[in-house]
């Protein structure tokens, strides 16, 4: 972030043009963009792991692997990538988000996003069996 | 491997321009400051459940944008919620908690109860460390009797016999100190609170207009919206505000679509 060649035209802080600004600054992509963000990123996994302690605890360790296995399988267990996104509803209901109702559920939804690109099937298939590069859902920003 | 399938993105807050916006502040960039609200909102618990109060002035700074809203919000059939703070945050929270709460009541088949909604609340507000800014009253009966918390913006929680909240808390107060007293019957509980939010209303430039009361009891509920109007519109015009009659003409003739498909009753045979 703190190039020391800056050049004074910058497109809405938008610094990844690397030739222009520079390489992004690690700590910032570290540290995250505001302290809210990281927050509520380390709250979910800090409750996922009491939860796993909690399981471990009264079931064995054995009850609480077991799980770990079927989110894991439930994770993976998708629709093709395309137009109909896929609902989640045994991963959602083994890690109880079925029962949850939050912001993420109707505001800004990344569907509705201006930055949103319709996802290109195939690209999507071949990301997924390791044929090629970058993420499922590319997005502008 | 699992890095591949990576769960459907989820939407929530965005934090994208966060750096932008701190890149510009760094560059002497003044933004725009907040918006100074106001709001008198009370509760106390009677002989048989819970009295809410609110005001219905909303400010946005020096301006008065709405002369009378809504500050009671609907969180369950027992229990109701006031706001202060940010109006937009306030109804976003107490939604969000009240569907929740929908959600709970359908999986358990049960009333809710006053501490679930409490905890909900709290957890999130703590969540976003007080960037959510919504200050509530939340009053409510269920089994275990008659309930009144105060939630702070922070996520901090008071469980009073008496509260009072917003920038005309401390003029509620006042009355609320010298006249509260265990074992009030309804009316005289109705009249406090009144009292209170029209102490607030006075001396409170941040509050203003009508009074909404909302009275819980067991099993029963009574939300009287504008239960007193001390400030009505002093001017009235002589002509009226009167519209002319024929303000929509329909042309079009309508005619109702024939019935191509007859539906025909099956008996139970689809039942069970």
């Amino acid at each position: 972030m703190e190039a020391p060649k800056t050049i004074a035209h910058e497109i809405g802080g938008l610094q990844n043009d690397a030739l222009r600004f520079g390489l992004n600054g690690v700590k910032s992509d570290i540290v995250g963009s505001h302290p809210i963000e990281t927050a509520c990123q380390s709250a979910i996994k800090r409750q996922e792991d009491i939860n796993r302690k909690i399981l471990a605890n009264t079931y064995g360790s054995a009850f609480s692997l077991k799980m770990d296995l079927d989110r894991q399988i439930l994770s993976r267990f998708q629709r093709p990538p395309g137009v109909i996104p896929s609902s989640m509803l045994g991963f959602e209901a083994i890690t109880g988000a079925l029962d949850d109702f939050c912001f993420e559920d109707y505001l800004n939804d990344p569907r509705e996003s201006e930055t949103f690109r319709p996802v290109d099937m195939h690209h999507g298939m071949e990301v997924r069996l390791g044929l090629s590069k970058g993420p499922v859902c590319p997005s502008f920003m | 491997m699992s890095s591949k399938f990576d769960l459907p993105p989820k939407g929530g807050f965005s934090f994208d321009l966060c750096r932008r916006n701190a890149m510009l502040l760094e560059k002497g960039f003044r933004p725009p400051t907040y918006r100074k609200t106001g709001t008198t909102i009370v509760g106390l618990v009677f002989q048989d459940g819970v009295i809410l109060g609110a005001d219905t002035r909303a400010t946005e700074g020096p301006i008065v944008c709405d002369k009378n809203c809504e500050k009671i919000h609907y969180m369950a059939p027992n229990i109701y919620c006031c706001g202060a703070g940010t109006a937009a945050d306030t109804e976003a929270v107490t939604d969000l908690v009240s569907s929740q709460l929908q959600l709970h009541r359908y999986h358990t088949g049960r009333e809710s109860r006053v501490i679930t909604a409490l905890t909900l609340l709290k957890k999130h507000l703590f969540n976003y460390q007080g960037h959510v800014s919504a200050a509530l009253v939340l009053g409510g009966v269920d089994v275990t009797g008659p309930h009144l918390h105060t939630i702070y913006p922070h996520g901090s929680t008071d469980t009073l016999p008496f509260a009072t909240m917003g920038s005309g808390s401390l003029a509620a107060m006042s009355v609320f100190e010298t006249k509260y007293k265990e074992g009030l019957t309804r009316d005289e509980g109705v009249k406090i609170v009144t009292e209170a939010i029209c102490s607030g209303i006075f001396n409170d430039l941040g509050s203003g207009s009508n009074v909404d009361v909302c009275v819980i009891t067991k099993g029963h509920k009574e939300y009287l919206r504008n239960h007193l109007t001390p400030n009505p519109r002093t001017f009235v015009s002589e002509k009226e505000y009167k519209f002319s009659e024929k303000t929509e003409v329909l042309l079009t003739k309508i005619t109702p679509l024939k019935e191509k498909v007859e539906i025909i009753e099956v008996g139970d045979s689809m039942e069970e």
